[in-house]
């Protein structure tokens, strides 16, 4: 008895001394551990939603419990399937073709000699970044759009007008083609800077050894860029599901729906604005799930191949 | 000096001629759009517009400039964006600072805490719900509350302060120096470069922002400057009834592209301190401890 008291004082003063030593820095992380707690956690806790059959008028503590009904439906429900598959072929085509593009054009930045004229380029290259969405789609409407420029060299070229925006076979192509155009430049920035880290000793060395500039880039650039390359294609595997709410609401039209439609975009339609609270949640919930497995195991995998790697 | 072989100078040539057509044709979207809103009424309506304005006006821009009503979204954006800014590296500095500091046992749960919320992503509706709940529906504040943290911006400040030298620290702690005024006089003064960059990561998504706003804000007063331009852009705002009028020199078309190209111009202003701290910032992100 006795013991476990002084022990109890002694654990009691620990915590003192250390409240002591240690109360300014809990004042200083507690603004921000609150506004996480709102903005953050109480949404995800808010997902119990899923499992109701959610009224705003009787709230999270009144609504009915409906168990597993949301993802049953879910799962039966073809508009489903069509987010699923359009979420992964863009999601794809984001891999595959937009990915590569800035490694290419890093590689091609790198042969210029001028400096003023590599500076001049990326300047260039790299303003689409900082323009919205809401602008991006604003200028892909103009230019694709009946009388835009697109269309008059079509007609130039004596083929018909083609109303671009309200072609589901056309909503791939803008999609990738104005991804390039927003994020390739700023992409660049990243693999210049691991290829300015390269030792200058061994291009030296080639050269003397009579190596051509195409073949070091082939031979010495490139295999020394593949450790950032990856780590930033694992990454952008485990953000697959993220496929950027803006970029796509600012590009589609109703007419186009059928093969644009994304997770955010259905959620947004079906949960906000015409309030299927619950199902809408689940389906959310869902994205999120296959998001934290995708995070958390290519995030891993990035971690393994450099020790900068990851995100955390 | 080694010799340049001709097959090298081919080489680079090919690539850099390659290089700056591509540059002219990523402003090519930009170009088009500028041509558009000073030309007339007739060249827009016959679609001749390409690289160069025809018929060159400035009536678009003029209407827009005075009667367009978006010098208020534009305010709004200025404001919510300075005051969002201050508040984001205000409450950044002060989390990263604590969680930076080895000796202190309680970062590590927090900053599993902070990560956590980096891969789970709460589901757009309760999140809508929450934020609706708290009062943010239809409020000013909805375009600068929801952007103030991100644990990214969070975890490179606090790689940041980890390289900060323990020794000036210590020095200053036992001339008695406080926590608060170590973080605020001592260690803040010293990281502007990681100030500005960390301000410019935050200021440019909250300038930009359009998600947020479609879904919290109805009333056309609370419209920040993406959601007006977007309204414009959309047909919203009247602008064929407008354009309709004899005897003006401006069109539907015309008008939203001087919107859009209005709506660019700070950015490009800015732009030599947004393309110095990016690159900066791009770098900063890749060390983390």
């Amino acid at each position: 008895m006795a013991k476990e008291t002084a022990m109890e004082k002694r654990r009691k003063g620990n915590f003192l001394r250390h409240m002591e030593r240690h109360w300014p820095y809990y004042v200083m992380m507690a603004p921000g551990v609150i506004y996480l707690a709102l903005f953050k956690y109480i949404p995800m806790l808010g997902s119990v939603i899923a499992f109701q059959d959610f009224s705003i008028v009787r709230g999270v503590f009144g609504s009915a419990w409906t168990g597993l009904a949301n993802f049953r439906k879910l799962f039966q429900y073809d508009d489903f399937y069509k987010i699923l598959r359009n979420t992964l072929i863009l999601g794809g085509l984001k891999l595959v073709i937009v990915f590569p593009i800035p490694v290419i054009l890093s590689l091609m930045l790198n042969e210029i000699r001028n400096q003023k004229l590599k500076k001049g380029i990326q300047t260039v290259i790299c303003v689409p970044y900082f323009l919205s969405w809401v602008i991006v789609g604003g200028l892909v409407f103009d230019i694709f759009g009946a009388g835009g420029l697109f269309n008059n060299i079509r007609n130039a070229l004596g083929m018909d007008t083609v109303l671009v925006m309200q072609k589901e076979s056309w909503f791939r192509p803008i999609y990738v083609i104005s991804s390039i155009w927003k994020e390739a430049g700023y992409g660049t920035i990243v693999y210049l800077a691991a290829i300015s880290g390269i030792d200058p000793g061994i291009y030296e060395s080639a050269s003397i050894d009579g190596a051509r500039r195409s073949q070091q880039m082939r031979l010495i650039t490139l295999p020394l860029l593949v450790p950032t390359v990856l780590t930033i294609f694992l990454l952008n595997i485990g953000s697959f599901l993220e496929l950027g709410f803006e970029q796509v609401y600012n590009l589609y039209t109703p007419m186009t729906y059928s093969v644009a439609d994304i997770f955010d975009t259905y959620v947004y339609r079906s949960g906000i604005q015409q309030g299927q609270y619950s199902f809408s949640t689940a389906v959310g919930l869902f994205q999120s799930v296959v998001g934290l497995i995708l995070v958390v195991t290519f995030n891993k995998l990035s971690q393994k191949y450099s020790d900068d790697g990851g995100l955390w | 000096m080694i010799k340049i072989s001709w097959k090298d100078r081919l080489f680079t040539g090919t690539i850099t001629v390659l290089l700056i057509l591509m540059a002219f044709v990523a402003l090519i979207p930009l170009i088009s759009e500028i041509s558009i809103s000073f030309s007339s009424k007739a060249a827009s309506d016959r679609n001749i517009v390409n690289l160069w304005p025809v018929e060159f006006t400035l009536e678009s821009w003029k209407y827009m400039l005075t009667k367009g009503n978006i010098w208020r979204a534009f305010g709004l954006t200025v404001l919510s964006t300075l005051i969002g800014t201050f508040l984001a590296l205000l409450i950044t500095s002060l989390m990263a600072y604590p969680l930076s500091k080895k000796n202190f046992p309680a970062a590590k749960y927090v900053m599993l805490y902070v990560v956590f919320t980096m891969i789970f992503k709460a589901p757009m509706v309760p999140y809508f719900l929450t934020l609706k709940g708290i009062g943010l529906y239809n409020n000013f504040w909805v375009l600068v509350f929801p952007h103030i943290l991100t644990a990214y911006n969070l975890i490179i400040m606090r790689s940041f302060f980890k390289q900060f030298p323990d020794e000036v620290e210590e020095a200053a702690q036992i001339d008695g120096c406080g926590k608060f005024r170590m973080l605020f006089q001592i260690v803040l003064p010293s990281s502007k470069a990681v100030l500005a960059t960390l301000g410019l990561f935050y200021a440019v998504p909250m300038w930009n922002q359009y998600q947020h706003p479609m879904m919290f804000i109805q009333d056309v007063k609370l419209y920040p400057l993406q959601m007006k331009i977007r309204q414009i852009i959309n047909g919203g705002g009247d602008l064929q009834a407008i354009a309709a009028v004899r005897h003006v020199n401006y069109t539907e078309a015309t008008l939203s592209a001087a919107a859009v190209v209005i709506a660019i111009v700070p950015i490009l202003i800015v732009y030599p301190w947004l393309q110095k701290f990016f690159a900066k910032g791009a770098m900063l992100g890749s060390v983390k401890g």
